[in-house]
């Protein structure tokens, strides 16, 4: 099973994009950008630029990079069994619960079913809710039960009661996404204990950066009072653990929270400017340790969560080259949006 | 019943406001499988409003005879017509107003429940508290500096809700776990109640109101706690008959709501493939049988006078991957087709194997399980699971039936090999005989499959493939020169130098067509073409070696009923009984499924994966109810 995932990940490796080749993506023309594509193994993208079967197809550029996401992630997990199964599979399923979150809005909007189908993202083999019958639910209150009668009950059943008591899709949104994480947090723990350091400092990397981009956001862009904010924060293990965050929650301005931070976290992050900025050197940093993990001796599950993490990244960067060139961003303008910065694998 | 019917490509073009009549039309002839409309000009898609309109409803009606119960058979008539999409969009307006009723009978049924439980948690917090002897009065003055609360959340987050609480100067308290919710008293400064309540929200708090009665005497609160639930058990019955009152009410109507869909079904599932349409025009495209094209001109004829445009013609070369099959099969054959279908569908145009697949899987399982009395037993066993199984137990009987014949032949009864006179003889008197005929029955079946393979090839049009390649005629020559050539070596033919031959010649041309097939460089066409040339001999050899195990197991079937016998001669007159019938038992059960199993993997792996690309689509004709469902 390791030998077999080990390699897998090793080959998958190479599939990685090195910075050079968004600037080549972003500098090469109409006709090259398939075959540039093709080149550096997103195949699901190549459909969307290749001008027969631009027609017909009909997946956004989002979902085909989901798509191309599920479809490594298949392969990934196909030696797995049991909780590294499980927790691999878990992983993808944020994209189910944007699809959740989708049908939900269009609940909230009014919108007619059809409408909110044709934006879900297909899930193929990793789908486990019925999103035909979810999205002829007459009101967010009927499907949320129907949600609460299949597998994310869970997560859903908190997000439920706390939206009946406060009918705000904020509320909502939030109660679904602190419960995937608690519930990803939790799926991780055993692996962590067994699969040593590696996958911890990769969790502990994850947690951390969204506890913290959590915490600004709710703290000073929506105004919520610091037991609010601290509530909804992912219970962490990690180098924010739960006192730090109570400490940092009850600061006042950014320059605070980031002075109060550890001091290697404190190096990191002094003198940004604003919550993406943190967002961005925080996600550098987590692919440094991820590359580094990727080319280490660590244990095949971790170097699979780190594969992905990384090949995710690469093809949101991706994304934005694409969506850059179709509104005719000059080429600096792409690279600023892309706000990565090289890796050197740690 | 050897292969798909032949099946014209037709292009209907109707008035648009009269799409959904067309497609109930085609539905009602019963074998129309649309495909997507291939008309450049007609670039909207009318029939997609129609669609989602429909799926709406369709949710709807669902939901609501899921919570009405179905209101019996639904019975379309002749001349019934299809809802317009201003007919259907209001009777999806009737049927959310309907949902929407059934929804608040719904809720409140939910409601009742939850206040139930909240009812019996307050029970137990009144006996807590009495046993703490608190006067809650007190506690719960709203115009206190203390600010005090009772409710519940889920357990999970009764932690970190306690931790949050605290950075505002609060404290919480569990007094009482039920299922997966926390009860607690939370208490803090009044000051800062407004910011708390934005995290409770967020927590899921659910306030138990403590009314004045319970705060007071824990008699006054007791009679309050019963009245309030007498309240609850007549809002219960109320929300029980208004259902049934929905049900008096929207039964009738309901059905009529069936009806419609069931007639607005062709048009909302011929939309999925593609129904194309420009201003007032709206086409339809698929297939249907070549024979029945007379018919069809004169359904439509009849439903539109005049008013359509129909073209029909032959699929061309390029669509033939598109072309669904159509087989049609006695009804002695349908038991057969879902094992065939479980391994693809023909494609268009291809050999079905439908027929050989039946007769050699009964022939090789009876070969294998040839015994009158166990024969029997699974023939009554099948006819009696008629239906529980229903046609599939057909199988079972037939395999029955052929393995009784096969016992007559072999003379053997519940393993007894002296009981009848055998009419041909015992696979143990003469093994190596045995063995020859299965091989010879294998070479049979293989030329018979390369053979179908060479015709499917020449049909699909890849003429090179059909004579020059391992599965075509140049494999057949190869096969029948090698078996020829092993033949003369063991003495059982002179034709040495013709087998010889055609061997060679085979061989031959199949390694010139992989050299010419193979696009790569120098070294790697050798090496593909020699692997591959050397592959098609061993596989052959190997395909053929494997038609033993039917010798092997009709050996095997004596062999099992000698060691039964062996066993049970030990032994006294009950216990000789008893190991005879458990060992006969053990036979059926064990060595029939293992038989069952054998000759279905020799038909997939030895015959089907040679000829049969398993790849074809389904015709799938329009239908006024889902497959499966009964009108």
């Amino acid at each position: 099973m390791s030998a077999y995932l080990d390699t897998r990940v090793s080959l998958y490796a190479s599939r990685l994009w090195p910075d050079a080749a968004f600037d080549a993506l972003a500098q090469a023309p109409d006709e090259a950008i398939a075959g540039t594509l093709a080149a550096r193994g997103v195949p699901q993208l190549v459909a969307g630029y290749d001008t027969p079967e631009r027609a017909t197809e009909a997946r956004s550029l989002e979902q085909r990079i989901i798509g191309q996401i599920l479809e490594e992630t298949q392969v990934l997990i196909r030696p797995l069994s049991g909780e590294a199964r499980a927790f691999l599979a878990f992983w993808t399923a944020r994209f189910e619960l944007s699809n959740v979150k989708t049908l939900l809005r269009s609940k909230m909007g009014g919108e007619r079913p059809a409408a909110a189908l044709a934006r879900l993202t297909p899930m193929g083999a990793f789908g486990r809710l019925d999103l035909q019958d979810l999205a002829h639910a007459e009101d967010v209150g009927e499907l949320l039960r129907r949600l609460e009668a299949g597998p994310y009950a869970a997560i859903v059943h908190h997000a439920r009661r706390a939206f009946e008591q406060n009918p705000d899709p904020f509320v909502l949104d939030a109660a679904l996404d602190h419960g995937y994480y608690e519930g990803l947090t939790q799926r991780a723990r055993p692996l962590e204990e067994g699969a040593g350091s590696a996958l911890r400092g990769l969790m502990a990397q994850l947690v951390d950066r969204i506890n913290l981009v959590w915490l600004l956001r709710y703290r000073f862009n929506y105004s919520l009072p610091p037991a609010q904010v601290y509530y909804l924060l992912i219970g962490s293990r990690y180098t924010l653990a739960s006192a730090r965050l109570r400490e940092l929650a009850a600061l006042d301005s950014l320059e605070a929270v980031l002075d109060a931070l550890p001091a290697p976290w404190h190096a990191r992050l002094a003198g940004a400017p604003n919550i993406p900025a943190v967002f961005a050197r925080m996600e550098h940093a987590a692919a440094q340790q991820a590359l580094s993990v990727l080319r280490s001796r660590a244990p095949a599950l971790a170097r699979a969560f780190a594969y992905l993490s990384l090949r995710e990244r690469d093809l949101r960067a991706v994304r934005a080259v694409l969506r850059g060139r179709h509104l005719g961003l000059g080429q600096a303008d792409i690279r600023l949006a892309l706000q990565r910065g090289a890796l050197e694998a740690i | 019943m050897l292969r798909a019917e032949p099946l014209l490509r037709i292009q209907l073009v109707t008035l648009a406001s009269e799409a959904q009549d067309a497609a109930l039309a085609l539905a009602q002839f019963g074998v129309f499988s649309p495909a997507p409309v291939a008309l450049d000009a007609l670039a909207e898609a009318p029939a997609m409003a129609y669609r989602e309109v429909w799926l709406e409803a369709e949710a709807r009606l669902a939901k609501l005879l899921e919570q009405c119960g179905d209101t019996g058979p639904l019975h379309v008539p002749e001349d019934a017509e299809a809802p317009t999409l201003a007919d259907l969009e209001a009777l999806n307006l009737w049927l959310k107003s309907v949902w929407n009723a059934c929804l608040e009978c719904h809720e409140t049924a939910t409601r009742v429940e939850e206040r139930r439980q909240h009812l019996a948690a307050l029970e137990d917090t009144l006996a807590k508290l009495e046993h703490l002897n608190v006067d809650l009065a007190p506690l719960l003055r709203a115009d206190s500096l203390l600010a005090v609360r009772i409710g519940s959340t889920a357990a999970g987050n009764f932690k970190r809700l306690t931790e949050a609480l605290a950075m505002t100067g609060y404290l919480a308290s569990r007094f009482d776990t039920v299922g997966d919710q926390v009860f607690a008293v939370i208490a803090g400064p009044r000051a800062r109640e407004e910011e708390v309540n934005g995290l409770l929200a967020q927590a899921g708090w659910h306030e138990l109101p403590v009314p004045d009665e319970l705060r007071t005497h824990p008699q006054a609160a007791r009679a309050w706690l019963d009245a309030e639930r007498a309240q609850l058990a007549t809002q219960d019955g109320a929300s029980c008959r208004m259902l049934d009152g929905l049900r008096a009410r929207f039964g009738p109507r309901l059905n009529e709501a069936r009806l419609s869909l069931a007639l607005a079904r062709p048009l909302a599932e011929a939309a999925a493939v593609g129904v194309r349409g420009r201003g007032g025009l709206a086409a339809f495209s698929g297939w249907i049988p070549r024979r029945q094209l007379a018919d069809l001109r004169s359904v439509l004829e009849a439903h539109f006078h005049g008013r359509y445009w129909l073209e029909a013609r032959e699929p061309s070369r390029e669509e033939i991957a598109d072309v669904p099959s159509l087989v049609r099969y006695p009804g002695w054959l349908k038991p057969f087709v879902p094992l065939v279908k479980s391994y693809g569908i023909p494609r268009y145009g291809e050999f079905d194997p439908a027929l050989p697949f039946a007769v050699t899987y009964l022939l090789l399982f009876g070969a294998m399980f040839g015994d009158v009395g166990h024969g029997a037993v699974i023939l009554l066993l099948s006819a009696a699971l008629l239906r529980r199984l229903g046609r599939m137990a057909w199988i079972g009987v037939a395999a029955g039936a052929v393995s009784m014949g096969f016992g007559v032949l072999y003379g053997s009864f519940f393993g007894y090999e002296d009981l009848i006179e055998p009419l041909w003889l015992s696979p143990l008197q003469d093994p190596i005989r045995v063995l020859t005929i299965a091989i010879g029955f294998g070479v049979g079946f293989i030329v018979f499959t390369l053979l179908v393979s060479t015709r499917n090839k020449l049909v699909a049009g890849q003429v090179g493939e059909a004579l020059f390649d391992a599965t075509g005629l140049a494999g057949l020559v190869f096969y029948l020169g090698a078996v020829g050539s092993l033949a003369s070596l063991a003495g059982a033919a002179d034709i040495a130098t013709p087998s010889g031959f055609a061997a060679a010649l085979g061989l031959t041309v199949i390694a010139a067509y992989k050299w010419i097939e193979a696009k790569a460089g120098l070294g790697e066409r050798i090496l593909v073409t020699a692997i591959e040339t050397l592959e098609t001999g061993i596989n052959l050899f190997a395909n053929t070696l494997s038609f033993m195990r039917v010798a092997a197991f009709s050996l095997n079937h004596v062999a099992l009923a000698l060691a039964v016998f062996t066993l049970a001669a030990g032994l006294g007159t009950a216990g000789h009984g008893l190991t005879i019938a458990l060992g006969n038992v053990v036979i059926i059960m064990l060595e029939g499924g293992i038989v069952a199993i054998q000759a279905l993997r020799l038909m997939y792996y030895e015959g089907f994966s040679r000829f049969f690309s398993a790849d074809g689509k389904a015709f799938v004709p329009l239908r006024l109810m889902p497959q499966g469902s009964e009108a």
